[in-house]
């Protein structure tokens, strides 16, 4: 019988986290305060969503062919036989 | 050069970052463009992947992007995975030491097959018998070659499209895939819509034939067994403040086909004590549904870069799971950094999931005993330094990681022997990645 | 999947593969390749065939081989003169090899089988000492074999061989066990040796094709088609001797211990069973020339080579 725990306390702070996220993300009220010659930051390649892509498929890979899950970054790429 | 909150920046300062900012932009993880013309980059990794007492991965990749000014770009990028070392079948400890029951023999040509019957270690023999209480394993070795290529094409300033193709190719495994995306800028380039599909065209045909899904292994053979895969992606990123960016994006994916480990067994066990009197083949649905959703968010401290993600999953197998990861980049000099890692893993087990069925009990529609649909979790913890050689051009990085992989091996289901093992002992990985990046 | 390992399937190299218009379960058997054909797209049934043709395959294998040192053939052989009870299964094969004794005048004998250890047939040239033919005609001959329907016994140092009909017995056994099992169009094959039972879900009928000899295993000089019924070759083109410039076939006459001359290279019979079309078929070539006249008078469907 499965029993899923939603609220373990990773869940639950990651779900905490999550909302703040969605939150500020549809407000927006904060993103017009940033002007473009405030993108120094943001121009980084440090900043980036992904920083370096080639390791991150590596590990998209590994994750893939280990557990039960997929997701979470991007589309293309493609199969294997490893899962 | 600062930019205080309060103090006015000088106009050259402002255009020079809205400069910086707009090329960034416009081709993403890929040098600055030079105003001259356009830019080649080469990324080149090599994974050397490790399990204790099981599968070895040694993976180099290259990856060759060319760069218009107009932020046109396309890719190319090969990746050799060469894969060996020892797999669980699904099996469970047999609770006897059975020398008759040895491992079976590396991988036999495709008509004529053996099992591990009589004549135990023969033929080729096995590195070693499992004792009773250890997790069968099965040898194997394969090569996958798999090529991408990628073309990103800015149609407005606002708007860009990436379409990409792939193919990848093993012994028993054939992948065809296309995608694309869209993705539009808006509000001041502040927040970014993507959209993304992706289709992907698989065949799976296993060595000496694809054996009935809960059977005896009669194999069928000749079958190359189609697998479609359609995805798609929607993300919203936005800037939050100079320091912070969000992102959330949700993906749906859905698999028809055949997905079945064809390699893959599920014990049949004896109630009273305990000892696998058998196997039979595993079956899983023919057709899965897939969906996540992903936060992301990357935010600068005074020189530190937070990088924190939780994505949360669920399927129609019943399969859920949470995976929060953390990377926090350490700048120790101009050109080099420290990146330490942390991931963790936790999912439930798949509805058909099972450690063994009984023996003369009616069979289940569907049935897996594959550990990676079972109820398990996963922490990595890595470190990554990335330094340029003074004088050189490009960036190397090197990056360690352990990775532990444990389950939740003592059911309340486990009968007679079987509760004195751990039916998903603990896995320690180690992974070394080695990068190498340079634009010219 | 990146784990092509051998799988622990069924060790005997068994294995169901798509055929025309149906699935085809493929095992070894009594030295032969063996085939159940079932009109079906469900590898499932394909399957349950397979096994349940190889499971009485392999059952007549173990009781009725002359080569097993445990089963009744070798306890009727090694008697020592003594009577031996046998069992219902095997009192119809004697009782069936009783009566194709009769039929064929006493050619068809199933106590010839010591010939063959004078004769290899395979292609080629050697023939057996005369005096090593007599010794061995001495131990030959069913009207010295005493069978009354529950127990037989027989002198010391004959042997009784069922493989004269062993087969095509199991080619009939097993396709009722298939049937029995799965309810579709089948067809069951060993060797060369085969029954079928339709009719088809589109109607269409099971096509056989009967081999040229002279290319054995490559091209058919017939083609029949059939709904129902069983089909048996008997011939040389495997098993023959090369002597004086004439090749002689495998079937050999119990009172001289020579291969009958004269026959048709190949007779293949189509009767309602496998067993019954491979009696006709073997008696043809016992009746040496007089195989057509033979088969005509039974009023048999044949094709010969």
């Amino acid at each position: 019988m499965k029993t899923v725990r939603l609220l373990t306390p990773a869940n639950a702070l990651a779900r905490a986290a999550w909302l703040a996220a969605l939150g500020a993300l549809l407000t927006g009220c904060a993103a017009t305060k940033v002007k473009p010659w405030d993108r120094d930051l943001l121009a980084q390649k440090k900043m980036q969503l992904v920083t370096h892509p080639m390791v991150n498929a590596i590990d998209e890979h590994i994750y893939f062919s280990k557990e039960g899950s997929t997701g979470g970054g991007d589309v293309g790429g493609g199969g294997c036989g490893c899962n | 050069m600062q930019l205080g909150p309060t103090g006015p920046a000088t106009i050259r300062g402002k255009l020079g970052a809205a400069a910086c900012m707009l090329l960034a932009s416009v081709a993403p993880a890929v040098a600055r463009a030079d105003p001259s013309g356009a830019v080649t980059q080469v990324d080149g990794t090599l994974l050397l992947y490790g399990e204790q007492s099981r599968t070895k991965v040694a993976e180099p990749t290259v990856r060759v992007t060319r760069l218009q000014p107009s932020g046109r770009s396309l890719s190319g990028q090969v990746v050799l995975d060469v894969m060996t070392g020892a797999t669980p079948t699904g099996a469970m400890p047999p609770g006897v030491v059975d020398s008759t029951a040895a491992l079976p023999p590396d991988e036999a040509p495709r008509v004529q097959t053996m099992t591990a019957a009589s004549g135990g270690g023969g033929g080729g023999g096995s590195e070693h018998v499992p004792g009773p209480g250890d997790i069968p394993l099965a040898q194997f070795h394969d090569t996958r070659v798999a090529l991408d290529a990628e073309w990103h094409e800015p149609i407005t300033n606002i708007f860009g499209s990436t379409l990409g193709g792939y193919y990848s190719r093993e012994k028993d495994y054939e992948s065809v895939g296309a995608s694309g995306k869209l993705s539009l800028d808006f509000l001041h380039k502040l927040t970014t819509l993507t959209l993304g599909g992706g289709v992907n065209r698989d065949h799976v045909f296993p060595s000496g034939g694809t054996p009935l899904p809960l059977s005896d292994g009669t194999v069928l053979h000749d079958e190359r067994n189609a697998k479609d895969v359609t995805s798609a992606l929607v993300g919203l990123s936005r800037v939050i403040t100079r320091r912070w960016l969000i992102s959330v994006n949700g993906s749906r994916t859905y698999e028809d086909g055949y997905l079945t480990e064809p390699y893959k067994v599920v014990s049949l066990i004896d109630p009273a004590t305990g000892y696998t009197t058998g196997q039979i083949t595993e079956g899983r649905p023919s057709t899965r549904q897939r969906t996540d959703v992903m936060t992301t968010m990357v935010y600068h401290f005074t020189s530190d870069v937070l990088h924190l993600s939780h994505r949360y999953y669920w399927d129609d197998w019943g399969v859920r799971s949470n995976t929060i990861d953390l990377k926090l980049r350490h700048d120790t000099g101009d050109s080099s950094f420290l990146q330490p890692h942390l991931r963790y893993y936790n999912q439930s087990q798949a509805d058909f999931f099972t450690f063994g069925l009984v023996q003369g009990e009616p069979v289940p529609t569907y049935a897996t005993s594959d550990y990676r649909l079972g109820p398990l979790s996963t922490a990595t913890v890595g470190l990554t330094y990335g330094f340029h050689v003074p004088e050189q051009p490009g960036e190397f990085t090197i990056r360690a990681e352990y990775i532990l992989q444990f389950g939740k091996g003592h059911p309340d289901t486990a009968m007679g022997v079987q509760q004195d093992f751990d039916l998903m002992p603990p896995v320690n990985i180690g992974s070394l990645v080695a990068g190498y990046s340079v634009a010219f | 999947m990146a784990a092509p390992t051998p799988f622990p399937r069924p060790a005997d190299g068994s294995f169901v593969e798509r055929g025309d218009g149906c699935l085809v379960g493929r095992f070894k058997a009594m030295a032969s390749p063996c085939e159940v054909l079932v009109d079906t797209d469900d590898p499932h049934e394909a399957a349950l065939a397979l096994r349940t043709a190889e499971t009485e395959a392999q059952r007549i294998e173990a009781k009725f081989s002359r080569y097993r040192p445990d089963n009744i053939v070798h306890k009727i052989n090694h008697a020592g003169g003594e009577p031996v009870a046998v069992d219902a299964e095997t009192a119809q094969l004697l009782d069936f090899a009783a009566s194709c004794y009769e039929m064929s005048g006493g050619l068809f004998d199933i106590t010839s089988g010591a010939l063959r250890r004078a004769w290899t047939f395979d292609g080629g040239t050697r023939v057996p000492e005369p005096r090593a033919l007599r010794n061995l005609l001495e131990h030959i001959g069913w009207d010295k074999v005493r069978w009354d329907g529950a127990a037989i016994a027989m002198p010391e140092g004959m042997e009784i061989d069922l493989g004269g009909f062993g087969k095509e017995y199991a080619v009939d056994r097993a396709a009722a066990l298939v049937r029995a099992e799965v309810p579709r169009a089948i067809l069951v094959n060993f060797g060369g040796d085969l029954v079928a039972s339709g009719p088809k879900r589109d109607g269409r009928l099971w096509s056989v094709g009967i081999e040229d000899p002279d290319h054995p295993g490559t091209s058919a000089l017939y083609r029949i088609e059939i709904e129902t019924g069983g089909i048996a070759t008997s011939g040389d083109a495997r098993r023959f001797v090369l002597w004086g410039g004439k090749r002689l076939g495998h079937i050999l006459n119990p009172r001289t211990g020579w291969p009958v001359e004269g026959g048709p290279r190949s007779v293949t019979v189509l009767a309602s069973t496998c067993l019954e079309a491979g009696t006709l078929a073997t008696l043809a070539q016992l009746a040496g020339r007089g195989a057509r006249a033979f088969l005509e008078a039974q009023g048999a469907r044949y094709w010969t080579v």
